[in-house]
Order: structure tokens, then C-alpha cells, then sequence
């Protein structure tokens, strides 16, 4: 074949990318590739180009032992995960240390200091057996840097997702930000749309004990409209835990 | 976008071996990529699979990530698709099922993934070419879905269509060189 035609080279990048090449035929023109800087050229602006057309894929998440075997090809030792997790929770734990103040305020003050001088009361049984936060499932978003944003929380019987930005989020005209649940087994579905800052709350379509019991995590994305039900989210921008307070 | 932003950085700390970042950048895009690998192969352990190399090339590769190759997550995205369509290719010449026979071979075609050109429509939506792509022939945008989200060479199109392989040949071609200008004018 004559490589000098540009028309043919645009052509065959075009079916390289979009993968209708049979496995000999890939493999040819990944050849190709490899010698001749303009079919190179070509593949890539066809790959930048036809990029945008997976985003309406739906999300899969993967299980962890995926990390565990990239990270251990990659010559790691587990660390970066600590410290990539020690990043992530350093926001969820400046969140969690005034609410432990107010727990431990609020017991104090009911005389729950009654108890044997010597027990050492974890907070959350604390707090569980005094009812003194209410049953609830919190979820706090934090962004690539670990930094956290948005706390969502919503009562364990209740429809309404009370939402705090915590950092002002960057959302391009038009866009809206899109809060998704993550569920352990199955496809993300969205449950409403959160502010670019301050305050905020939705109604949820069904209570948080019905939609968010399976579901170990949250994430946002910037939609052009807010997603409905089966649509996939385009890339997420923050992430975080789902974790029931009870 | 803050996000391609954010995407670019970690790019730009994991060549210079920062494991930190390259957790992070998992983190961020695998769900994403992972669906665009669970897409071609069909498999989940197939598609972690596809997933786990891309990553380790993507650790090695990092340095050579470009602007031109467009916006980081496009650049993720290519990297896990050449390897998922690599996979699926030796598959088809490994078949791990014994699909011997053509009706198997059928019935495997015929899987119950959701309409590749629903999903081509939501595309085209989010990046404000409905109109452009609604104006490619039915059958030409039907070869470029079934290409791009599910990885079915000309062979396997004409299957799926009933079609003759040479039709199949000219739809997707006339196809690609109209999406292309649908393409460049998206946002």
C-alpha cells in the first residue's frame, strides 16, 4: 500500500481508533505507527478527537485487588495507598473532630460521665446510645488533592440530602453539579443536584435508609442538565465515603 | 476545566514517579475507564485485566502524554481502549469458549450490552452535535457505534446487520469521515 496518501493514512487511523480493524490489520498499522511519524500523527488526532464519545459509557467500578496488582507491577509496596487514603482523610477528619467535640459536649452535659471513671466509651456508642445525633448517613466529597468539599448528609428515615460546600466548586456556564451514589454492586445512579457553594438540600426520590444502605460511596460530576435515572455520569470530580452515623 | 487541570498535574507527578499521584489518578478515572473496558470485552475480569495494563503502561507512558493527544482523561481513555480491543482480538483468536459453531458465534453477537447508539445519541448530546450526527445515514451511524463502543470489526458489523460486508465497508468509512466533522465541531 502507497502510505504517502494522506487520505489513506486519515482513513485507516479513523478504523484503527473507532477498532473495526481485525487483529492482523491493528496490528499492522500499530506497526506503522511505530515508523511512520505521520499515520503516528494521525492515530492521535483521532484518539483526541473521538475521545469525548466514551464519556456516555456508565461507570464500572473495579475491585481492589486491581490496585493491588498495578501497584505491585508497578514496583510499590502499598504505601502510596496509605498516604493517597492519609490525604483523602485528613479532610474527614478535621470534619469528624468538632462533631466528636459536640458529641462529647452534649453527653457530658446529659451526665453520661456517670459511667465507670475507667471505661474508656468509644464516641460512636456514645452517641448511639444517647440518640444525641440523630441517625444519619454522611457522606463527605473530597476533590483529586484530598481536599474536602461537600458534605452531604441526610437522615436515616428521611428524604431530604442537606448539602454544605465547604470549598467553592468551579463549574463551567450551563453546567450543573450532579450528585451520584456509588452502590456496592451495580451502576451509579444519580440523587439530585448540589450548589456551587454555600447551603443547600433536595428532595430525594425515596428515603436514605431505601436508596443509600448499599451504597459504600458518592461522587459528583458537572452535567449539562441534571442527569435522570439509567443516565451515565460523565468523569467524576470529587469522591468520598458513604457512612452510616449509627 | 478544573478538572482536566487537576487530571493533568497528577499526570505530570506520576512521571516524575510520584505514587501518591498515581493512586489518586486511579482513583479519579478508573471507575470511568474501567466501563469503557467492561464495554469491549464484555468480561469483568477480562476488563480488570485490560484495566491493570493500561495502568502499568500508564505509569511507564506518563512522560509522553501531550496536549495534542487531548484532555488527560481522552489520553487514559485511548491507552485503555487499544489495550481492551488488543484483548478482544487475541480473544478471537484464543477463544476461551468453545463458540464453535456459527450459531453460537450469533447468539454471543446478539448480547444484551444497551443500544451502542443510544449511547453514541448521549455522546453527541453532551457534546451539542445531536443535530449534526442525526444528519449521518441510519446505517452509517449504527457501523460507527457498534466500532467504537463495542469493538465489532467489519466482519462482525456485517453480521449484526445482516448486511454484506461491502456495504458495511463503505457506511463505516463515509461514516467516520462525517463524524469527524461533527467531531471538530464540538465543544
Amino acid at each position: 500500500m502507497n502510505y504517502d496518501r494522506p487520505d489513506l493514512l486519515e482513513r485507516l487511523a479513523a478504523e484503527y481508533v473507532f477498532g473495526a480493524m481485525t487483529g492482523p490489520v491493528r496490528r499492522r498499522f500499530e506497526r506503522l505507527r511505530l515508523t511512520l511519524p505521520a499515520a503516528d500523527a494521525a492515530a492521535v488526532a483521532w484518539e483526541a478527537r473521538s475521545g469525548p464519545l466514551a464519556r456516555s459509557v456508565p461507570a464500572a467500578a473495579p475491585s481492589p485487588q486491581v490496585w493491588s496488582e498495578i501497584d505491585r507491577r508497578t514496583g510499590g509496596t502499598g504505601e502510596a495507598t496509605a498516604q493517597a487514603r492519609a490525604r483523602a482523610g485528613a479532610g474527614w477528619w478535621r470534619w469528624l473532630a468538632p462533631v466528636a467535640g459536640l458529641a462529647f459536649g452534649v453527653v457530658a452535659t446529659l451526665g453520661v460521665v456517670r459511667l465507670a471513671p475507667d471505661a474508656i466509651v468509644p464516641i460512636e456508642a456514645i452517641v448511639q446510645e444517647r440518640g444525641t445525633l440523630p441517625q444519619s448517613y454522611v457522606g463527605l466529597l473530597t476533590d483529586t488533592t484530598g481536599a474536602a468539599t461537600i458534605l452531604a448528609s441526610s437522615t436515616r428515615h428521611g428524604r431530604t440530602m442537606s448539602i454544605k460546600v465547604l470549598r467553592p466548586i468551579e463549574v463551567p456556564a450551563g453546567g450543573v453539579l450532579q450528585l451520584w451514589a456509588l452502590p456496592r454492586d451495580g451502576e451509579p445512579f444519580p440523587l439530585g443536584v448540589v450548589p456551587r457553594e454555600g447551603k443547600g438540600s433536595f428532595e430525594m426520590s425515596d428515603t436514605s435508609e431505601k436508596l443509600l444502605s448499599n451504597v459504600p460511596r458518592l461522587a459528583v460530576s458537572i452535567e449539562e442538565r441534571p442527569a435522570s435515572t439509567g443516565a451515565p455520569p460523565s468523569g467524576f470530580i470529587l469522591t468520598g465515603h458513604c457512612v452510616k452515623l449509627w | 476545566m478544573a478538572l482536566s487541570a487537576d487530571h493533568a498535574l497528577l499526570i505530570a507527578r506520576v512521571a516524575l514517579g510520584d505514587r501518591t499521584a498515581f493512586r489518586q489518578l486511579y482513583d479519579a478515572t478508573s471507575p470511568s475507564l474501567m466501563g469503557v473496558a467492561l464495554r469491549i470485552v464484555r468480561d469483568r475480569s477480562r476488563a480488570e485485566d485490560v484495566l491493570q495494563d493500561a495502568f502499568v503502561n500508564i505509569w511507564h507512558r506518563a512522560g509522553s502524554y501531550r496536549a495534542e493527544a487531548g484532555s488527560p482523561l481522552t489520553w487514559l481513555t485511548a491507552i485503555v481502549r487499544n489495550r481492551a480491543l488488543d484483548a478482544l482480538r487475541s480473544e478471537a483468536r484464543h477463544p476461551a469458549d468453545s463458540l464453535t459453531d456459527d450459531e453460537d458465534e450469533m447468539t454471543d453477537i446478539q448480547d444484551d450490552r444497551p443500544d451502542p447508539l443510544g449511547l453514541l445519541t448521549q455522546a453527541a448530546d453532551a457534546l451539542a452535535i445531536r443535530a449534526c450526527l442525526e444528519a449521518i445515514d441510519g446505517s452509517q451511524r449504527q457501523c460507527l457505534a457498534l466500532a467504537y463502543y463495542h469493538g465489532l470489526t467489519h466482519s462482525e458489523m456485517a453480521a449484526h446487520l445482516g448486511s454484506p460486508i461491502g456495504s458495511v465497508k463503505v457506511w463505516l468509512r463515509r461514516g467516520l469521515e462525517k463524524i469527524r466533522r461533527c467531531l471538530e465541531r464540538a465543544k
